[in-house]
């Protein structure tokens, strides 16, 4: 695809984030929905962030593209893009890389496509206001990219509205929205949550498609670690604004050693299993980010927290991979070893003691 | 001129809002503005002035004469002072006192009418958003005649008929021939208010119809009569209230235009309307008389509009915090 | 697929609900057209079973589950709930059976009334029911919150935004408990949890199940947890049927074109498993003007001539497997 993108090297460090920490000034006091977060991500790679709802996986990828607001926001960390800072920047310069450089495609595809505005309208926008394409050149590539997406007969629906296409389908105009100006690096945001399967695995599939055609980054935001198993390079696990573990997928799912990502990794159904396999769930719900439990975050609902769990806040320390790196005092090992016995931790919180009885 | 300003503050939220990220034990309700204070005082002041001024010794009766240095001061001889606050106006009567006087009738008319029009439409829109079909049809075609005739023509139409009934010819059995004239105009104001509350009670009904909890009432066996009441109409509450307080301010409004086309409540009792109408053509010699009045009708016009509004932002963030 | 046809259905006094060709159509505006949302559907759940209900959305799953609760009534076909026919039953005595069949839906904010408080929500069955006295519902009410896990003192005073999602569908749940109904529909009622507040619902789900002896109705589009829930499942697709069969073997010998795609589109978590392509899909066709014979013809890879001129009819392929498709997929015994 030779349109008039500028050349860009082929690999190396694309983003790099140190220390982020994002928190929201409310009545209640500061939520810390991101806390100190570090991660790195080469060009043409995928980066999956997995974590439960209010993990704050949405407010790191929003931090990341200086898509918050400014006011009653508190920021702290460096982001760089390309090597350069990018997280001190104004809104006004932010828009040199919005569409340009990072684009981001939501949950929900119905409500981020303009209901009043033609898919074509929309799609040419961009393409007309970032890359100063004449509106024949921009409808010829609007056609283009959403036959990219695979989407039929694209020279008609330039024409429909939203409303008109399935939730697939929209999905798929947004993604081609996102990819008008070409970025360097997509953010997804739990693209597929809102789909059916049959969908969810269509549009992963085009995901990844896109994303080896234009050699593009891609953070893949989803509490699903299914979804993100097959489609990233590398996996960052968040609960309660921070990094609990993250490793490239490979290695993650065969040396997973933090008792989170085991615990959602167990409470996913899984096909081969006979029907009627007692479900995993953890019990409880994660912290509340104005004042979260001291010492390890995870502990009031870890099957195998200790008091060490409950007084010191465990690092994030390297596994035996280089790349592998968790923050747990008591870390799992896969294929059975030497855990202290499970205690009991997990009635902590009040359905834990009231579905714990019925386990 | 109709009553709504902006519909799309007040739409429910659409059915596929996310999950709340986090369950909230007390979540602290949006910061209500200051702006919306000030109105509130500002409404409450004039109110408790309106109720109390026979009781309130700096509010003179309306008829009372001011008389400065023991002179008379007709014909507009005093202007605003300590004596009288907002000068006096041809007849040698307080402006401020008056003024308040005024607050009366024009809240007491608007008040009235916004009561009645959300009665009559509030009903009007259950029924045809969520039986639809037939009744939909018909309720829906009286409103848009409603609204499709210029509503100050139509109570001009009105008054002007009525008042013809009532006053010229006393003996004749006119159909709102008992009722006083300020009950003719809060009437008349109210027509304008039915319509467009039917129209936006339908349209959220028709919404909160098609949510999820009234097929659950319905599978618990709840008849219509409980889905309405009990489910359906909290829901309008919060919307309708800030319709409410935005359709008070276009019906004060349309008061005072009424009045000052000369169509307004019996003689003696006076509206900002009227004082304005008496007044404006000696604006150059005497502007208070005239400005006063005005100022007044357009604050507290304001002032409900930011309550209105303030009340859909407000219940709009909650919502869509759900 | 879809087939129609009633060679899977056990005998009638077997079954606690049996629905025989049961036929939806919603108008389409007042074109004439109308939307095939449901088109002659079998299916029957015995007492104590869960039967899961899997397809695509828009294949007519919720319609089927609303038309059961006669919500509305069914353009055509039989319902028989108990003994009853619910087709032809009056309004007043429909709305006394309803209580016997409850719902859960999928969104669990929408199915909560926002402006009232959870406890109050949960009540409300009891009070149009004017079931005991004020203390005796007040305690059935209480004891109900609890066996879900919902604080009822919280409860009193919270209104459903107070709360999170999996924590309003266990809300949800304990209305639809609360008048002890035989049977639960759950429409999708993890679809809009994350995984691990899935895994918790879905729980909550097979321990009420075991000790209030329910017969569930389990709606879902993702095979993984319809089979982890359901003794039997029922594969839609375009307001048809095309297979029915036990979880376990529906999962072991997937027969229809249409099953085995759905098994290839479940996100698997372990990256050595490489989720099939998919691109061949396409997009399933509209219900207002569905295809001739075998409604999956236009994406299913085995499709020949017949599939477009006869429809394939629902038969026994052994071990209470049924499927409907002329070329079905062949599993070495
Ligand atoms: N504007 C805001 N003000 C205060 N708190 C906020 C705000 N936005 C988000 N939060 C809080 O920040 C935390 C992280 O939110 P975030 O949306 O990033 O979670 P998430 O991991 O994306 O979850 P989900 O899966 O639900 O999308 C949550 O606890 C949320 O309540
Ligand atoms: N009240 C209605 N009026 C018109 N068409 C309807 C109505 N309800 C449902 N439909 C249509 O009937 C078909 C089946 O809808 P249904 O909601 O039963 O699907 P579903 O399988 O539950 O899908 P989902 O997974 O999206 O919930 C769809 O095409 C839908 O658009
Ligand atoms: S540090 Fe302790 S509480 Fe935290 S995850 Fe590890 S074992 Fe569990
Ligand atoms: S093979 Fe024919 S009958 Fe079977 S699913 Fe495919 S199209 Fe339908
Ligand atoms: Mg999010
Ligand atoms: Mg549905």
């Amino acid at each position: 695809m030779s349109r008039n993108y500028p050349t860009r090297p082929e690999t190396g460090v694309l983003l790099d984030v140190e220390d982020l920490a994002t928190g929201f000034k409310t009545g209640r006091g500061l939520v810390r929905a991101v806390d100190g977060v570090s991660l790195k991500l080469d060009r043409g790679k995928a980066l999956g962030i997995v974590g439960e709802s209010g993990s704050g996986k949405t407010i790191l990828s929003r931090s990341i593209m200086g898509l918050l607001p400014r006011r009653g926001v508190v920021r702290a960390g460096e982001v760089r893009f390309e090597g350069a800072r990018i997280d001190q920047l104004t809104i006004k310069q932010m828009r040199q890389y919005w569409g340009k450089e990072m684009a981001m495609i939501f949950q929900d595809p119905m409500t981020s496509l303009n209901p009043l505005m033609k898919i074509g309208a929309q799609i040419t926008e961009p393409l007309k206001t970032h890359l100063g394409m004449g509106r024949e050149t921009a409808s010829d590539t609007a056609e283009k990219l959403l036959v990219d997406v695979g989407i039929p007969e694209a020279h008609r629906r330039l024409n429909q509205y939203p409303h008109e296409l399935s939730g697939g389908m929209r999905q798929r105009v947004m993604i081609a929205i996102a990819m008008a100006c070409g970025p360097t690096m997509l953010f997804a945001d739990e693209p597929t949550t809102a789909l059916d399967v049959t969908v969810q695995a269509q549009i992963l599939d085009l995901l990844e498609e896109q994303r080896r055609d234009r050699n593009m980054s891609l953070i893949l935001v989803t509490h699903d670690l299914g979804v993100v198993a097959g489609h990233t390079d590398e996996i960052v696990v968040m609960y309660a604004g921070k990094i609990v573990e993250k490793a490239p997928t490979g290695v993650l799912f065969s040396q997973m050693r933090h008792p989170y990502t085991e615990a959602l990794l167990a409470s996913i159904p899984k096909i081969e299993q006979p029907s009627h396999t007692r479900l995993h769930a953890i019990a409880g719900r994660p912290p509340d980010l104005v004042n979260p439990p001291t010492g390890c975050r995870f502990a009031p609902r870890c099957q195998y927290a200790q008091d060490r769990c409950r007084q010191q806040e465990p690092p994030l320390t390297a596994g035996d991979h280089p790349e592998h790196a968790y923050a747990c005092w008591f870390p799992v090992v896969t294929g059975g070893f030497d855990r202290p016995a499970a205690t009991d931790a997990t009635t902590d919180s009040n359905v834990a003691v009231t579905i714990g009885g019925l386990r | 001129m109709t009553l709504i300003t902006d519909t799309t503050s007040m739409t429910p939220t659409p059915l596929d809002v996310p999950p709340a990220a986090e369950p909230l034990p007390k979540r602290s309700r949006s910061k209500i503005h200051v702006g919306f204070w000030i109105a509130l005082a500002w409404v409450a002041a004039l109110l408790l002035m309106a109720i109390f001024a026979d009781q309130l010794s700096f509010i003179r009766l309306p008829t009372a004469a001011v008389k400065n240095h023991g002179r008379s001061t007709a014909g507009y001889k005093l202007g605003p002072g300590w004596n009288a606050w907002f000068g006096v106006d041809s007849t040698g009567r307080d402006v401020f006192s008056k003024v308040i006087y005024g607050a009366r009738t024009t809240l007491k008319v608007g008040l009235w009418s916004t009561v009645i029009g959300l009665l009559v439409g509030t009903f009007m829109g259950l029924i045809a958003g969520y039986f639809k079909g037939t009744y939909d049809r018909v309720i829906s075609i009286v409103v848009d005649i409603m609204l499709a005739v210029p509503p100050l023509v139509l109570a001009i139409i009105i008054v002007y008929r009525v008042g013809d009934l009532q006053q010229d010819r006393p003996g004749n059995p006119g159909i709102l021939k008992w009722f006083t004239r300020t009950e003719q105009i809060t009437v008349v104001l109210s027509l304008l208010a039915i319509a467009p509350l039917a129209r936006i009670v339908r349209a959220l009904t028709m919404s909160l119809a098609q949510r999820d909890f009234v097929l659950a009432a319905r599978s618990v066996g709840a008849k219509n009569f409980r889905i309405i009441t009990r489910e359906i109409l909290p829901n309008l509450i919060p919307a309708m209230m800030s319709v409410a307080f935005t359709g008070l301010a276009l019906l004060i409004s349309a008061e005072a235009a009424l009045a000052f086309l000369g169509f307004s409540v019996e003689t003696g009792t006076p509206t900002w309307g009227k004082m304005i109408n008496a007044s404006y053509r000696d604006m150059d010699k005497a502007w208070w008389a005239t400005l006063f009045p005005s100022l007044v009708l357009f604050l507290t016009v304001l002032a409900f509009n930011v309550i209105g509004d303030r009340i859909a932002r407000h219940y709009d963030i909650r919502e869509a915090a759900l | 697929m879809a087939g129609t046809g009633t060679a899977h259905l056990h005998t009638a006094d077997e079954a606690l609900l049996r629905l025989e060709n049961l036929v939806v159509e919603f108008p389409v505006g007042r074109t004439g057209l109308k939307v095939n949302a449901v088109s002659g559907i079998s299916l029957d759940v015995i007492p104590g079973e869960t039967l899961g209900l899997v397809g695509e959305s828009g294949c007519g799953k919720s319609t089927t589950g609303r038309a059961i609760m006669q919500l509305p009534r069914p353009t055509s076909g039989s319902i028989i709930f108990d003994g009853n026919e619910l087709t032809k039953m009056s309004g007043d005595s429909m709305r006394k059976v309803r209580t016997n069949i409850q719902m859960i839906f999928q969104d669990p904010i929408s199915s909560l009334n926002p402006r009232r408080k959870v406890r109050d929500i949960v009540m409300e069955p009891l009070m149009i029911w004017e079931v005991g006295t004020k203390a005796e519902r007040a305690a059935k009410v209480d004891a109900t919150l609890e066996e879900v896990g919902i604080d009822p003192k919280r409860a009193a005073e919270s209104q459903p935004h107070q709360f999170s999602g999996g924590q309003c569908q266990r809300i949800s749940i304990a209305r639809a408990l609360v008048l002890d109904p035989k049977m639960i529909i759950c429409d999708e009622p993890v679809s809009a949890l994350d995984v691990s507040v899935q895994a918790q619902v879905l729980n909550l789900l097979e321990d009420l199940k075991a000790k209030r002896n329910l017969t569930l109705i389990f709606i879902a589009h993702d095979l993984a947890v319809v089979k982890n829930i359901s003794d039997r499942v029922a594969v839609m697709y375009l307001g048809k049927v095309c297979e029915v069969a036990k979880s376990d073997d529906l999962y072991a010998r997937p027969t229809h074109p249409y099953t085995d795609l759905l098994l290839k589109s479940i996100p698997v978590p372990d990256p050595t498993v490489k989720v099939l392509a998919t691109k061949i899909l396409g997009e399933i066709p509209s219900p207002v003007l569905p295809p001739s014979g075998c409604r999956f013809r236009t994406r299913c890879p085995f499709a020949t001539d017949i599939c477009a001129k006869e429809e394939p009819q629902l038969r026994d392929i052994g071990g209470e497997h049924f499927i409907a498709c002329h070329h079905p997929i062949e599993h070495l015994a």
